[in-house]
């Protein structure tokens, strides 16, 4: 693909990865004004929708880094699969090497995939009314309606535990591909990555668990 | 003086012709194995057995035997140079082992580090890659003053340790993408600390051009090769090696 060297590559996968947290972690602040009721909630929405064409400009953004994303990390598995053609009868994985999160970014990674889909359908694309005991409180009943459901909102949290898996990995990892890991700060890169990765999948996660304790 | 113990083990061994056979596993029994033997001397015994009941002893690839050359290497059990970390193959010894225990014993194996032999296998790719730039060019002649040129202690340090690297080709065995990035981030740091490796900084993107060419992986920054690593080479030269890339990238 465009004679970009292995490194150039994941470089494109790192930086875009970087630009979604910054997505994730605005959307998120976004998500915690449902505690400050449906007011709060709907007039940040329509805020955003009144952004227009800036809006627009921040959407194909991040629909821009989300298939570069992908495309370049389908492009290196691809690759890496090639040079690993030749399997070992057995393998050992040195665990305190490489974290679970690592070994499990291709699946983290693919259910977000499927989770972002059914995201888009259920809120995104979704006619924004949501009636609780008769009154329309437009997007923020719709979030309500579909989170009380208790199979929305489980599947909800293991995506959302997926985007932190994700994270717990990809953040320090991005500073290793930038060659900005030493040996002297990576404990506290993978630290940071941790923190980041637990603190995305609570917040995300609080919400639906408030859902259903209050509706 | 107290008898040297000695243990029995079951081995699994891979056997292949040559580079075209698909190969396969073969069972010997390892009978009285003296613990202080080191792997090879193990392997050595086996292969005395097999020459004299006429069969093919196993081929396998070994040189100075104290670690040093970077010839030997093979998966045991699935870990690259065996259970003990921090050491080559033929720096393992016996007493590492169980009476009884069943031995794995494969190749180092990666597309691009195809199988020769039983356990010998072609590295000829890290001699490519060492072509596009692992080396300095100097005057040759009387050795020069030692301290004529001033390096400071962190980076002279820095720079040993990934001279340290033997290029047997565990890391690539060991990564799930059969990456060579320890190697020839080793190579890279080794050379580059130093203001003598200064001349050919764009060794860099030509050693990765290299690498990419001849099909080695790319990094999922999974550290499997800090692992297995015989001469404990850290990551941080991988990094190192990604940072001068993006420098000799964007100065062009």
């Amino acid at each position: 693909m465009l004679k970009l060297s292995t490194i150039q590559k994941k470089q494109i996968v790192g930086i875009t990865g970087l630009a979604m947290v910054g997505f994730v972690l605005a959307h998120l602040s976004g998500n915690f004004l449902i505690y400050k009721g449906p007011e709060a909630f709907n007039g940040y929405a329509k805020f955003l929708h009144d952004l227009g064409a800036l809006l627009w400009m921040m959407r194909a953004g991040i629909l821009a880094s989300f298939l570069l994303h992908m495309g370049f990390t389908i492009n290196l598995v691809i690759t890496n699969r090639k040079a690993r053609v030749n399997r070992y009868y057995k393998y050992q994985n040195h665990r305190s090497e490489s974290s679970l999160a690592t070994q499990l970014m291709p699946l983290s990674g693919s259910i977000i995939l499927i989770y972002i889909i059914f995201h888009l359908l259920d809120f995104s694309l979704a006619d924004k009314v949501g009636i609780i005991q008769g009154i329309d409180y437009g997007l923020y009943g719709l979030v309500i309606n579909t989170l009380k459901d208790p199979i929305h909102a489980v599947l909800y949290i293991i995506s959302m535990a997926s985007v932190g898996l994700h994270m717990y990995h990809a953040f320090q990892s991005v500073f290793q591909t930038f060659g900005l890991m030493s040996e002297k700060n990576q404990p506290r890169l993978v630290l940071a990555s941790k923190v980041l990765g637990v603190a995305i999948t609570l917040g995300y996660s609080s919400i639906p668990v408030y859902i259903m304790m209050n509706f | 003086m107290a008898e040297d113990k000695t243990i029995t083990l079951t081995l699994k061994v891979w056997r292949q012709k040559n580079a075209e056979d698909k190969g396969h596993f073969e069972i010997y029994k390892a009978k009285d194995i003296n613990e202080n033997m080191s792997f090879l001397e193990m392997l050595d015994v086996i292969n005395d057995t097999l020459t004299l009941n006429n069969q093919t002893p196993i081929a396998f690839d070994h040189d100075c035997r104290e670690g040093i050359c970077g010839s030997c290497g093979a998966m045991v059990n699935g870990v690259a140079h065996g259970p003990v970390s921090g050491v080559t193959l033929c720096q393992l010894h016996m007493r590492s082992f169980n009476d009884g225990d069943t031995v794995v014993i494969e190749p180092f194996r990666a597309k691009s580090l195809p199988v020769i032999q039983d356990l010998v296998i072609d590295r000829t790719a890290f001699d490519r890659i060492i072509a596009k730039g692992g080396y300095i060019s100097v005057k040759t002649g009387s050795a020069p003053e030692a301290n004529d040129t001033p390096i400071e202690k962190k980076k002279a340090d820095a720079s040993f340790d990934a001279a340290a690297c033997i290029g047997c080709s565990a890391c690539v065995a060991a990564c799930p993408n059969a990456s060579a990035s320890l190697f020839v981030s080793a190579k890279v740091s080794h050379l580059v600390l130093l203001p003598q490796g200064h001349a050919e900084k764009k060794r860099v993107v030509q050693m990765v051009d290299q690498m990419d060419k001849e099909g080695f992986g790319g990094c999922s920054n999974a550290y499997q090769c800090q692992a297995a690593c015989p001469k404990e080479i850290k990551v941080e030269n991988i990094a190192r090696m990604n940072r001068e890339y993006i420098k000799e990238k964007s100065i062009r």
